[in-house]
C-alpha cells in the first residue's frame, strides 16, 4: 500500500516538510478523503472482541461506525470533508491485486490452522489479513453520507489520484490519507491521522510536497521515479534497493535510465517484466475526472432517514445517533465563518533558517532580515487561501 | 577569542516593561523568533490556528542602552522567556544578551543598589518561521479608547456569545453578542476630555463598518491592557482589525485580527 518507506525518507531528508497540527486548526477547509483507505482502516481498527463490529443480523458495522463517528468529528472541528471513493483499479495495478489475493487466500488457510490449534492473537492476526472492503461495504459508506448531507465524489479509478487532482485544481485544501502515494500523484498537501479516533490523541500532520521536492533537491518527475524505485502499487521494485540507496541512485543518476544504465545488475536483479516507463506515466497522468466543473454541497442531515437507517436497519443506539444528529444540525447552523491572516496578508518569501542565532548581514541571501522595514512596503492585495495554495509541483 | 564577541546587547531600565511584553503575547504564541536589527527588537509572529498575527516593536531608542552589531534571529519560547522574567524584582533593570555564534541568550537583572544580580541563560531554538507581509492600510474607521474599558467590554460581551459584532457609524460604534442565554450591547460615544487624554474616546471615520470577530481572540489582546492606557482599534469592512497598544518612547504591540465572514453561497 502507498510508497514503501517515503514517510521515512521525508523524515530524515525534509523533516522541515512535515508540521505537527491539532485537528482544530483546520476549520472551514475543505479536505478530501480517500474514502477506501479511511473504511478499510475502520474496519481493522473498530472491532469488538477481535473481530469486525456486526449488529444482531450479523452484518458488518464497523465501516459505518467509522465514517459516521469520524465524519461528525471533523465537522465538529469545522472541517468540511468529501469523500472520494475509488473507482475501478487501474489495469497496472492487476499484479499487486492478484498479489493481495494470493495473500489472502493464505491467511484464510492460515486462519483455519489457527482456529483448529486455537491460538487467540494467530486468529486475530489472520482475521485482520482478511479484511476487505466490498462494494457493498462502499456503497453503504455512500448512502449514509449522503443521509448526513456530506459531499462524495467517485472516481474514476484510484482515489488517492482523484483526491491529487482535486486539491490541484483548487477545490479543496488537502487530501487526507495515510497512503503517501497521494504526494505521488502531485497533492500539494497531504493530511494523515485526520480519520483517526480522537481517543489516539495523534496530532495531524500536514505534509508538503513543495518543501519534500526543494528539501530532497528533485524535481517532481524525479520524485516519482524515486517512489517507482521505493516500491508503489503499481510494479514491483528492485531486490536489495533500500530506501536509502533509492535516494542516493535518484540523486545521482537523476532518473530511472540512469540508474538501470548505471546499476550493478547482477548485484540488484531488475525484474524481468518491469514497466517502469509505464507506471511514471501514469503517476504523471492518471485517471481522473477534472475538478474544475465540480461543486460539493454540505446539505442539511436527513434526521429520520438516518435513524431509519442506521437504527432500525443496523442496530445502532438510537439515543447516540439523536445526540450525533443534533450536532450535526447544530454546525449547519453555525454562523459567519473564521477567515485566516493568510486570506488577508501573504507570507514574505524566507530562506531557510539554518542556525538559531544567524548572523544575517554577513549573508546577502537572506531576505527578510529587515523584516521590520520590508513589511510596509507589501502588496496590499487580498488573495484568497485557496488561490495562494495553487500547487507547485512541477509539472 | 576575546571577551568583545558579544554581538547584541541590550538594557532596559525596567525590566517590568519586558515583563508586561510577554504576559500579553506568550498565551496567544508559543515559540517565536525576535528579530534584532540596530533599530530595535521587533517581533512578528501567528497563533497556531493562523487567526490572529502579533507584531511587537521595541525600538532601539526605548532602551537605556542598546548595541546589535550585526542582524539576529533569536527563537526563544515565550513560556521560558515568562519564567525567567518571573525572577525579575519590580524594580530591577535587565541585560539581554547574546553574541552571533552562540546558541543561548542571557538575561541580567540586577537592582539600582548594584548589590544584587541575577544571571539566567536560554537556550534558544531554530524555528520555521512565516513573516507575512503587512500592507499599509487606510482603515476606514479608527477607535481610540482607554484600554481599560476595551478589556471590560470584551469580557462582558464574552458572556453571551463567542463572537463580537463591531458597527461602526458617525459618532458612536456599537459592540453586540449573542448566544444562548440572550444578548449583549455596548455602544459607546465619542467623549473628548482635554484634562484627561488616557479618558477619551474619539471616532475617526471614513466610512461606516460592520466586522465580526471571534471573542476568545480579543480577550487574549486585552492581556496588553497594563502596558497602555489606551488602545487603538483600526478597521476597515473585510479586513482584519488591528488592535494597537502603543508603549509610549518604546515601540507598540499591534495584533491583527481576521474577521468571521458570512459564508458565500457556493
Amino acid at each position: 500500500m502507498g510508497i514503501k518507506d517515503l514517510s521515512k525518507l521525508i523524515q530524515e531528508h525534509a523533516p522541515a516538510a512535515i508540521k505537527e497540527s491539532e485537528m482544530k486548526n483546520y476549520f472551514g477547509r475543505k479536505v478530501a478523503i480517500d474514502a477506501s483507505m479511511a473504511l478499510y482502516q475502520f474496519m481493522i481498527a473498530i472491532r469488538g472482541d477481535g473481530d469486525v463490529l456486526t449488529n444482531e443480523t450479523g452484518d458488518v458495522t464497523s465501516h459505518l461506525m467509522g465514517m459516521f463517528y469520524r465524519t461528525i468529528r471533523m465537522l465538529d472541528n469545522g472541517i468540511k470533508p468529501v469523500w472520494v471513493f475509488d473507482g475501478k483499479p487501474p489495469e497496472l495495478k492487476s499484479v499487486t491485486l492478484a498479489k493481495r489475493k494470493e495473500r489472502r487466500e493464505g491467511a484464510e488457510k492460515d486462519l483455519e490452522e489457527a482456529k483448529e490449534v486455537g491460538e487467540g492473537e494467530d486468529v486475530e492476526k489472520f482475521q485482520r489479513r482478511l479484511v476487505r472492503v466490498t462494494k457493498q461495504h462502499n456503497d453503504e459508506a455512500k448512502h449514509l453520507l449522503k443521509l448526513m448531507g456530506v459531499p462524495y465524489f467517485e472516481a474514476p479509478s484510484e482515489a488517492e489520484a482523484q483526491c491529487a487532482q482535486l486539491v490541484r485544481d483548487g477545490k479543496v485544501f488537502a487530501t487526507a490519507t495515510e497512503d503517501m502515494d497521494a504526494l505521488t500523484f502531485g497533492s500539494s498537501i497531504l493530511l494523515r491521522h485526520m480519520t483517526f479516533s480522537e481517543a489516539k490523541k495523534m496530532p495531524i500532520l500536514e505534509v508538503h510536497l513543495s518543501k519534500v521536492l526543494e528539501d530532497f533537491g528533485i524535481s517532481h518527475d524525479q520524485f516519482i521515479d524515486l517512489c517507482i524505485l521505493l516500491g508503489c502499487d503499481y510494479c514491483d521494485s528492485i531486490r536489495g534497493i533500500g530506501p536509502k540507496k533509492a535516494f542516493d541512485l535518484i540523486k545521482k543518476h537523476e532518473n530511472l535510465e540512469g540508474v538501470l544504465a548505471n546499476l550493478d545488475k547482477k548485484k540488484y536483479p531488475v525484474p524481468e517484466d518491469w514497466p517502469f516507463e509505464v507506471v511514471r506515466q501514469y503517476f504523471q497522468k492518471p485517471e481522473v475526472t477534472p475538478g474544475t466543473d465540480v461543486t460539493f454541497k454540505w446539505e442539511e442531515p436527513d434526521e429520520a432517514g438516518l435513524i431509519a437507517y442506521l437504527c432500525a436497519d443496523k442496530g445502532f443506539a438510537e439515543d447516540r445517533v439523536r445526540k450525533q444528529v443534533d450536532k450535526l444540525k447544530k454546525m449547519k447552523q453555525a454562523g459567519p465563518v473564521q477567515s485566516r491572516m493568510g486570506d488577508f496578508f501573504k507570507v514574505i518569501p524566507s530562506e531557510a533558517k539554518p542556525k538559531p542565532v544567524i548572523p544575517a548581514a554577513s549573508d546577502s541571501k537572506k531576505k527578510d532580515t529587515d523584516s521590520g522595514s520590508k513589511r510596509k512596503g507589501a502588496p496590499a492585495e487580498k488573495k484568497s487561501a485557496s488561490a495562494s495554495k495553487k500547487p507547485r509541483c512541477g509539472r | 577569542m576575546p571577551a568583545s564577541t558579544v554581538g547584541f546587547e541590550a538594557k532596559m531600565d525596567h525590566a517590568s516593561l519586558l515583563k508586561k511584553v510577554i504576559e500579553a503575547i506568550k498565551d496567544l504564541l508559543g515559540d517565536c523568533t525576535w528579530d534584532c536589527t540596530n533599530t530595535g527588537m521587533s517581533l512578528q509572529s501567528m497563533d497556531s490556528s493562523h487567526v490572529a498575527l502579533v507584531n511587537v516593536m521595541m525600538k532601539s531608542e526605548g532602551f537605556a542602552r542598546y548595541k546589535c552589531e550585526r542582524n539576529l534571529n533569536m527563537g526563544i519560547s515565550l513560556a521560558s522567556m515568562a519564567k525567567v522574567l518571573k525572577c525579575a524584582g519590580q524594580e530591577d533593570n535587565v541585560i539581554i544578551k547574546t553574541d552571533g555564534d552562540s546558541s543561548t541568550v542571557t538575561f541580567v537583572f540586577g537592582n539600582d543598589d548594584g548589590d544584587r544580580t541575577a544571571e539566567f541563560e536560554l537556550k534558544l531554538m531554530n524555528i520555521d518561521v512565516e513573516h507575512l507581509g503587512i500592507p499599509e492600510t487606510d482603515y476606514d474607521c479608527i477607535i481610540k479608547m482607554p484600554s481599560g474599558e476595551f478589556k471590560r467590554l470584551c469580557g462582558d460581551l464574552s458572556q453571551f456569545g463567542d463572537s463580537v459584532a463591531i458597527s461602526c457609524t458617525k459618532g458612536e460604534v456599537r459592540f453586540e453578542a449573542q448566544g444562548d442565554i440572550g444578548t449583549g450591547h455596548i455602544r459607546l460615544s465619542k467623549k473628548g476630555s482635554a484634562d484627561k487624554p488616557d479618558e477619551e474616546i474619539s471616532i475617526e471615520l471614513e466610512q461606516p463598518v460592520s466586522l465580526t470577530f471571534a471573542l476568545k481572540y480579543l480577550n487574549n489582546f486585552a492581556k496588553a491592557t497594563p502596558l497602555s492606557a489606551t488602545v487603538r482599534l483600526c478597521m476597515s469592512n473585510n479586513h482584519p482589525l488591528c488592535v494597537e497598544y502603543p508603549m509610549p518612547e518604546v515601540g507598540h504591540i499591534r495584533y491583527y485580527l481576521a474577521p468571521k465572514i458570512e459564508e458565500e453561497a457556493d
